[in-house]
This record gives C-alpha cells, structure tokens and sequence, in this order.
C-alpha cells in the first residue's frame, strides 16, 4: 500500500487534518452506488465495496493538486479525482491510488451574467450554482444525476445528459475556458483562458488552444487525463420568472409555481408518433425541456412514495408514449404564444393532452426547474442504473428504444431485474431537438446477488446489441477490455484513445480504469 | 421510523440501500437558495471527509457490522463527532427512506455495548448522572437554586415544569423568565426539585441505552406518584427525550409541552397578554430536538411484500419520521405576538435547520468543533440583519453565546421565555 515515506510527503502538502490512509475513512470511498455491478463486471462477487484507495487527501488549491501529482509521479503512486462523487466510476481501480476529494474546492468563481457564463470549482454542486445565478435570472444546466451533483464533474469528465437538455444542452457542450493539472502536474488552461494577453474564460475554442474534444469526448475521461480544477460553463435565460418561493415542511413542500410555466404531458398511440411529435416540438423551439420517459417512468417522477407511485396504476394503462414537455416565458405573451403552439402541435401530431389525468404536485415543477425528477427512480427498488446512452438523432433514440424491449422482456423473465415490462426508457432532445440520447433505466436490487448479475447480464446484450444495430456508444464501455472489444468495431477509436492517454500520460498515473491503459509504462 | 428498538444489525438492510447520492449532506435539495447556505451536516462542515456524514457514517456501521474494519480511536472520534442533530435524516428521506440518524444512534449502542465507548467526556457526565441525577455533576440539594423567592410554586398541581439539568444549574434565566411568566399568566405548576433527576437525553445519544432504561423508569415512577399529568419543558433535548424517546423504552400518556406551545396556547386563550413594545429585529433558531426531532416514532406492523418481483412494498406504508411534525410555529407565533419585535428568518429554517453544534455529546467531547458550528450558524443569523437570535433550548443557549462572546458577534442571544417575559412586563 503507500508508504510512510510516500504518506508524509502528502500530509506535507495538505497538513495532517487533510490526508487519511484509516481504513475506516477508506472504506467509505469504495462503497458507492452500483459498485456491486462493477465488482461482478470484473468477476468477483457482487459486494457493495469496490478497492479501497491507499489514501484519501482533501487539497485546497490548484497549486496543492499540482504537488500532489508530482508526488504521486516522484513514487510511481496513481490518483482518482472525486468531486462530489456519485457513481461507481469514481473507485479507483488499483491499490496502489490516492483519491484525491475535492471537496474543500467549493467556490464559484466567477459568474459573468453579461456573456452568460459562470466559473466554478469542483464542489460546487449544481443546486447552489442555479440558485446563485437565478439572482440574474441565468440558469444552468444539470445531469439527471440531480442537482447535489457537480457541475464541473459533469461538465468535464462524466457523461451529461439532463432533463432539461432541449433548452440547456448537453454538459460536455456547455464547457467554456477550464483550468486542468495533467498527470505530470503541469497546469493546462484551455480555451481563451489560454490567451497571453487578457486571459478569460469566455470560450472553449480558440484564440487559445482548443483540446475540448480531446479532453473529454463523448463520455468523459473519468479522470483518466487529470484533474479539472476550474470550468466556465455556460448558462442560460432561466425559463420563467426567476422566483422561487416554497413554503410548508418535507416532504410537503408547497412551491408557487412562477409565472409562466406549464407541464404537458400528451400522449401518443405509437413510436412513430412520438417520434415525429418530438421533432416537431423542438423544430418550434419552444421547450424548456422535451422528453420521452415511459408510463412507469412518469408515475414514479411526480410521486414521492411508493404508495402514491402505485395509486396512479389507472393513468399508467392509458398512457402509450407519453411526451413530458414543459414550457416557460418570461411575459404573459410569450406565453400565451407558447401555450398556442403546444394546442396547434398537439392536434398535428394527434397527442392526447393528458396533464390534467397527473396530479402534477406543484412541488413536482421545483423538481423540475431544480432536475430532480431523475432521482424519484431509486422508489422503485431502491436502486437502478441504465443500459446503452448512445446519442444520435431522435430516430436512433427511438430506434434503439423499440429495439431494446424485447430484449429487456427476456431479461425479465429471467428473474434479475425488476418488471417494468421492458418500457423502462428515458430518451431526451439536446439542443432544439438537433441531438437525442436515449437510455434504458433498469431496476434491480443492489443487494440481492443474482438481481445485480441479472442486471450485469441484461446489459451485456444490452452492448451487444448497440454494436449489432449501430446505436451508439454506450455510456459504461470504459477500461481496455471494453474498450478493446467496441473499438475493432467502431474505426479503431480504441487506438485513437490510447494514444491520447499515452501523450498525456504515458505512466498511468491517472487511473486509467474507467478511461483506457497507456501501455508505454517503464 | 417505527417504535420498535432496533439493534444495529437490524439496519443492515437499510445500510446496504445507501446510494452514496450525498443528498445528506445538503438542505432538502428544493431549499437550496444560496451557495452559502445550502449545506445541513455541521460534522461533514468541519472534517470534510465521506466518513463524517449522514450517509458516510452508515457505511462505517456496515463496515463494522460485516468486521471489514475493527474498533479504532479514528472510528470513535468519527461516530462521536456528529451532534445526532437528524438533518442528515431529513434530507435522505425527502426522496428515500433510509434512516442515517437511526443508524448513527444504533452504532453508538453497539460500541457502548462492546466496551469500546463511549469516549472519556462522556463516561465522565454518564457516572455524574448516575451519581447526582445531572450530568454536570451539580448538588441535587441546588437543583432549585435559581427560584426566586417570590416564583409561587404549587405542591399538587397536575402540570409538572420540568427544568432539566442544564436550564436549572447553567441557564437559570431560563428557568426563572419561565417561571415568572406561569405565576403571571396564571397557570399552576408543580416543580420536582431534588426529585428532577436527568431525563437520560446525553446519555442516551451517546449510547448509553442501559444506563438510560433505568432512568426512564425511575422518572416516569415518579411523575406519576406525584400525580403529573401534563409535563412542560423549556429545554429542547428534554422535549424530544420525554416525547419522542421515552414510549420506545416505557409507554406513557402524559402530555409533553414545550413552554413555547403552552405559551402558545395561553396567548389564544387570552390568558397571556404581551403589552410591551420590544423594539428588536429578531432571527429563531430551530434546536433540532425540538424540531424535526420531536417527531414521535409509530407503531408498525406490517410486512414488506413483493407484489412485483423485487419491488418493496411496505404494507401497510413505513411511517417515516421526515421532521413534517416537529415544533416550528408555537414559538415563532409567539415571537410575532410580541409588539414591536420584527421577525427576520434564517434561510435553513424548520426541519432542514442547521444545528447549533452543542447536540450529541459534542459539546462534551469536542467542545472546539461545537463553537465552531455555532460560529456558522451566528454568521446565518448575523445575516439575515437581525440584531437578535433567539431560541428556545439552554444547550443552544450555551453554545450560540459561547460562540458570541468567541467571535465578538454582532447579535445578542436570547430565551424566547425572556422576551416573553420582556413583553409582560408593566
Ligand atoms: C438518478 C440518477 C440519474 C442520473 N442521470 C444522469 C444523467 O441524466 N446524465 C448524466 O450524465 N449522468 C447521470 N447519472 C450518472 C451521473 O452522471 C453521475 O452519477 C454523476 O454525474 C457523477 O457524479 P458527480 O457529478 O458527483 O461527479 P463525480 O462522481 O465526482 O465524478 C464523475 C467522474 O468524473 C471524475 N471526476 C470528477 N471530478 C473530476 C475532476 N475535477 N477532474 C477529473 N475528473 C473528475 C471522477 O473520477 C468520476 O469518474 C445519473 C445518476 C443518478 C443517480
Ligand atoms: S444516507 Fe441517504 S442521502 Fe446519504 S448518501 Fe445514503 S442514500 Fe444518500
Ligand atoms: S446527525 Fe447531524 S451531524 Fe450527524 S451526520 Fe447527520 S447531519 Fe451530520
């Protein structure tokens, strides 16, 4: 494990308060959500604790994440950065790895509300930053993750998707100027934070360099190229008054829905009409989000127990492919134009206006505006974790769903994840509808064994079959031996991807489990 | 959650369920209205790492439980750093239904059953408790010390004040606005002097369930032999010990009041009159104990079925304790009958409030990391442009003051029971 030697020239830099090598602090980083599935992933048994680090250090700065990554290369040691750290792919792969929280990096740095962006540090979560910028009337964008999640993680290094995505993007494309230590402990300033003269944080792409895509990709490096300590991301008009007035106590929290702002939910007999419903309702623009999510889905989102959940059965057998829109203006007659056009397009594309059916708590909008819609998916079993994430047109999305059932059918029916009759779906629009993502939550039960090899299994054919049909990248293809296995197939993007980490890291002393191994080591 | 004891092995279940989502370390997600004051865990504020959070410290139970890890002076320090405040608890079941805070309580009752804690501080007020009934170690023969002589006490009325430790040796202002206000408000009371022994609050958060069973009884024997049926406290953690504790260990149907209820209550019944101007702009500070913490626990029986393979189904529902029923309005309702006197809210208020630092045994064992709590909780209060914080809880009290006079904070602290009082007065 770290030795003495290794240990101190750490707690140097931090001070001892700041650095633990106990196990009984290690262990609660290698518990996570959906480590099980990783551990079985990797053949072992399917145990709620992954590896623990050799060490967990709290840095405060920029300047002690660049000593501490020199240490790490002065003793051959690895490093996994952790934000607010969500996600079994924030477990270090190998013993030999210091986790480096950063959770005593809090700040927001900057918001310029005249460019509409805002500079932020890792542990800003996504909840304080739209609470901050609404002051401005600016919102952000957040993974469905929720909004206790970050931001900059998001941004940087990890998937991106949200609920809100029609309006507010996908992470990865929302990313401006940003601040990285590599792996040797260099520091990195992309974008026009990379300018000689007048440096700022306003774009991603040049005057200085751009390595956005490089640095991240479709799904994020996960840690594997460094370690991001500052970001600009973009933001957005808040969709409606910027007023957020919630009274009453949990979980019976009253929210005054601000002025301007609607929930639709319209249904529609089939694929095909969802699918052109959803192309016309972005080509209007008028979204502040846009999504497919399945009848099961939606009960679960706009209720708040289990109970309440299984009291909408009724509504749930009527609804076939229901659409959730939400629109928001900032005056009456936007408004009223938005609100026009929904009534016109919902009799276009023949959609049923089921809003009413749902009782739409008002509460459920805060969840909206504050993306916590995605989390009312641990009510059913406690846990689940998605399938494919491949992002295309909105065709493919649907495509994949149609394609997708059956196969989830037969996983049912084998017992290991839960009955949601194979409909289990979010698909969303990015950007007007000029993108769609589409994945398949699944339930399973994390601490019964043969669920999660169930779940393991399911999403296996889940791979095979997004290789089969072309659907995309998976979300979860990360280490070589996924990678190995997808790149053959996709234009050898895995030599592509191993000679960027070989570029920037030829040592491995960024945890390449979750990205792809340099295989340059000495 | 239900009214059954647990012991810590019965949570594994619930431990095994954590999704690590670190919702507890935040106000309810749809509170958040700042960056400033978004957070709720005053233990994770201070040592930054997983381990001192709600969800943190149930992976240290499990870790334990499943002898992944043994007893260590870290894992100690790491369980007893946390003021058992709950908000962790709150903010876990906005969206789920796990119970940190029950976990956290059964951890401590294993390590005292185990012989390894609790920690030195503690076993000190315990053997005080045992010893004089109080955990500061006072003479019960100066239980009533801080009655005045002109305070009319009632030999057998059916409504106990209860001072409790803290109120009666260290914050006798307290005891003594509270007293003032029932003989001028008419309402007779019965005080238990030498015979107030501890309510069991300290001992119990620190896990000392034994020794507490004891005191339970023997107060609960006494109550009733002095024909008390109503109890009224001015003190939070006796509140909650009383209200919320007792019926899990002994079932009793006296009436437990919080002096702000009572208060409360006497001001729509006409019997309380506050006439006088208090000119003061004042911000209330919930005590977690007389907060979300209050909530009684429910019986429950039932059986969790599977209606859909691997769908949980309680039935009939779990009752969740969410903080939804704790005492939030009697003692701002009061407030704001005080002619004058502006009312200036906190942002994390009612169930999702940020503890003062003291709960837990904290102030005890980690007197450094309470003051600094308190510092954060005076800079919320000092924000909000109050030039008052009030409370209604002597452990509260004692902390916010102590970290008043270390900060040379811009506020003054008081008793609700003092501005009551301030406000009577001809
Ligand atoms: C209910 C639910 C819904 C979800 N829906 C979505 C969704 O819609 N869209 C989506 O994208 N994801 C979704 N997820 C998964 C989610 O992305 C991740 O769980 C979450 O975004 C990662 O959490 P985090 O922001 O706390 O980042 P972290 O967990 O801290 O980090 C994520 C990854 O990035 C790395 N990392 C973190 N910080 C840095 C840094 N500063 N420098 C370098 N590397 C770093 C970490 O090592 C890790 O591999 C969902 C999860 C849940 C539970
Ligand atoms: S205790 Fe609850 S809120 Fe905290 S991490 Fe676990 S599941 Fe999330
Ligand atoms: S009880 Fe309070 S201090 Fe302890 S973990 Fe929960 S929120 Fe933190």
């Amino acid at each position: 494990m770290i030795k003495d030697n290794e240990y101190e020239a750490l707690e140097k830099i931090v001070g001892s308060q700041n650095i633990s090598r106990e196990p009984v602090i290690l262990d609660t980083y290698a518990f996570q959500w959906c480590a099980e599935l990783l551990n079985v992933i990797n053949d072992k048994p399917p145990a709620r604790y992954y590896l623990r680090p050799a060490a967990v250090i709290l840095p405060s700065s920029t300047e002690e994440i660049q000593q501490i990554v020199r240490v790490c290369n002065k003793y051959g040691l690895k490093f996994k950065a952790f934000s607010t750290g969500l996600g079994p792919w924030n477990c270090v792969s190998t013993p030999r790895t210091i986790q480096i929280d950063l959770r005593r990096m809090n700040k927001i740095v900057k918001i310029d509300t005249k460019n509409q962006y805002a500079v932020v540090e890792p542990y800003v979560s996504g909840a304080q930053l739209q609470a901050e910028v609404m002051k401005f009337g600016l919102n952000c964008h957040m993974p469905g993750a929720g909004p206790q999640v970050s931001p900059l993680a998001s941004a940087t290094s990890m998937a991106g998707p949200g609920f809100t995505s029609a309006s507010t993007g996908f992470a990865g494309r929302n990313v401006l100027g940003v601040e990285w230590v590599l792996p040797s402990g260099d520091l990195l300033q992309l974008g026009a934070l990379g300018q000689k003269n007048d440096p700022d944080w306003f774009t991603g792409d040049g005057p200085g360099p751009s390595l956005r895509g490089i640095m991240r990709g479709f799904v994020g490096a996960k840690s594997g190229l460094g370690i991001f300590t500052k970001v600009a991301v973009k933001l957005y008009p808040f969709p409606s008054k910027p007023e957020w007035k919630i009274s009453g106590e949990s979980p019976n929290y009253k929210f005054e829905i601000p002025n301007y702002l609607k929930f639709y939910i319209i249904n529609y007999k089939d694929w095909d009409a969802l699918t052109n419903a959803l192309r016309r309702f972005e080509e209007e623009e008028i979204s502040f989000m846009c999504y497919y999510a399945s009848r099961g889905a939606i009960c679960a989102s706009f209720a708040n127990s289990r109970e309440e959940m299984f009291s909408y059965y009724s509504i749930h057998t009527r609804l076939k492919r229901p659409l959730t829109l939400m629109i928001g203006a900032q005056t009456e007659r936007e408004f009223e134009y938005k609100k026009k056009i929904v009534e016109g397009l919902i009799q276009e594309t023949g959609g049923k206006d089921y809003t009413k059916k749902i009782k739409i708590r008002d509460v459920s909008y805060a969840e909206a505006l504050r993306c916590l819609l995605g989390f009312h998916g641990f009510l059913i079993t406690g846990c689940f974790q998605s399938t494919h994430g491949g992002m295309d047109t909105i065709e493919m999305a649907i495509r994949m769903a149609k394609l997708n059932a059956p196969i989830k059918r037969k996983f049912i029916e084998k017992g290991g994840i839960a009955d949601d009759q194979g409909e289990g779906v979010w698909l969303a629009t990015y950007e007007r509808g000029h993108m769609a993502h589409c994945e398949m939550p699944t339930m399973y039960d994390a601490t019964k064994p043969e669920s999660v090899v169930g779940w393991v299994e399911y999403a296996h054919a889940c791979d095979e079959l997004d290789l089969k049909e072309h659907l995309g990248i998976p979300f979860f293809i990360e280490g070589d031996k996924q990678h190995e296995w997808y790149g053959p197939h996709c234009m050898n993007y895995h030599i592509w991807l191993r000679k960027i980490k070989e570029a920037f890291d030829p040592q491995n002393i960024a945890d390449p489990g979750f990205y792809i191994t340099s295989k340059k080591t000495s | 959650m239900t009214l059954e004891l647990k012991k810590l092995a019965d949570y594994k279940d619930i431990m095994e369920r954590c999704i690590r989502c670190s919702m507890c370390k935040w106000i309810p997600q749809v509170q958040i209205k700042s960056w400033k004051y978004a957070q709720v865990c005053p233990s994770i504020d201070e040592y930054n790492f997983h381990a001192y959070s709600g969800g943190g410290r149930m992976i240290i139970a499990l870790s334990l439980l499943t002898e992944r890890i043994g007893y260590s002076e870290e894992l100690l320090n790491i369980v007893y750093r946390c003021t058992a405040c709950g908000a962790c608890a709150v903010s876990c079941k906005y969206l789920n239904d796990l119970e940190p805070l029950e976990v956290i309580e059964a951890l401590r009752k294993k390590i005292v059953e185990d012989g390894e804690g609790p920690l030195p501080a503690h076993k000190k007020y315990m053997k005080l408790t045992e010893e004089v009934h109080n955990p500061y170690g006072e003479e019960p023969s100066k239980r009533l010390d801080w009655l005045p002589s002109d305070i009319k006490v009632s030999k057998n009325s059916k409504l106990a004040y209860f001072v409790g430790c803290t109120t009666s040796y260290r914050r006798k202002e307290i005891a003594i606005a509270t007293a003032r206000i029932f003989n001028k408000a008419g309402v007779e009371f019965q005080l238990l002097g030498e015979d107030e022994f501890c309510c069991g609050s300290p001992i119990l958060r620190a896990g000392g369930e034994a020794q507490v069973l004891d005191l339970i009884k023997r107060n609960i024997k006494a109550f009733k032999e002095r024909g008390i049926e109503t109890i009224v406290t001015s003190c939070a953690g006796c509140y909650s010990t009383l209200k919320a504790d007792y019926p899990r260990y002994v079932k009793h149907d006296f009436k437990i009041l919080h002096t702000s209820e009572l208060l409360e209550q006497l001001l729509k019944e006409g019997k309380l009159k506050l006439k006088k101007e208090v000119p003061l702009t004042v911000t209330y500070h919930d005590p977690c104990h007389l907060g979300r913490c209050s909530e009684p626990y429910k019986e429950w029986h039932g059986e969790i079925m599977e209606p859909i393979p691997l769908v949980r189904f309680p039935v009939p529902p779990l009752p969740l304790r969410q903080g939804t029923y704790g005492c939030y309005y009697p003692p701002r309702n009061v407030l704001k009958a005080i002619p004058g006197l502006k009312l200036v809210e906190m942002e994390r208020i009612k169930e999702y409030a940020y503890c003062c630092g003291a709960g837990g045994g904290v102030k005890a064992a980690f007197p450094d990391f309470a003051l600094k709590t308190a510092g954060r909780r005076l800079e919320e209060a000092i924000d909000t442009g109050a030039d008052t914080l009030v409370s209604c809880c002597p452990f509260c009290a004692t902390n916010l003051q102590d970290a008043i006079k270390a900060n040379n904070a811009p506020i003054k602290f008081y008793d609700l029971t003092e501005l009551v009082l301030k406000a009577m007065e001809d």
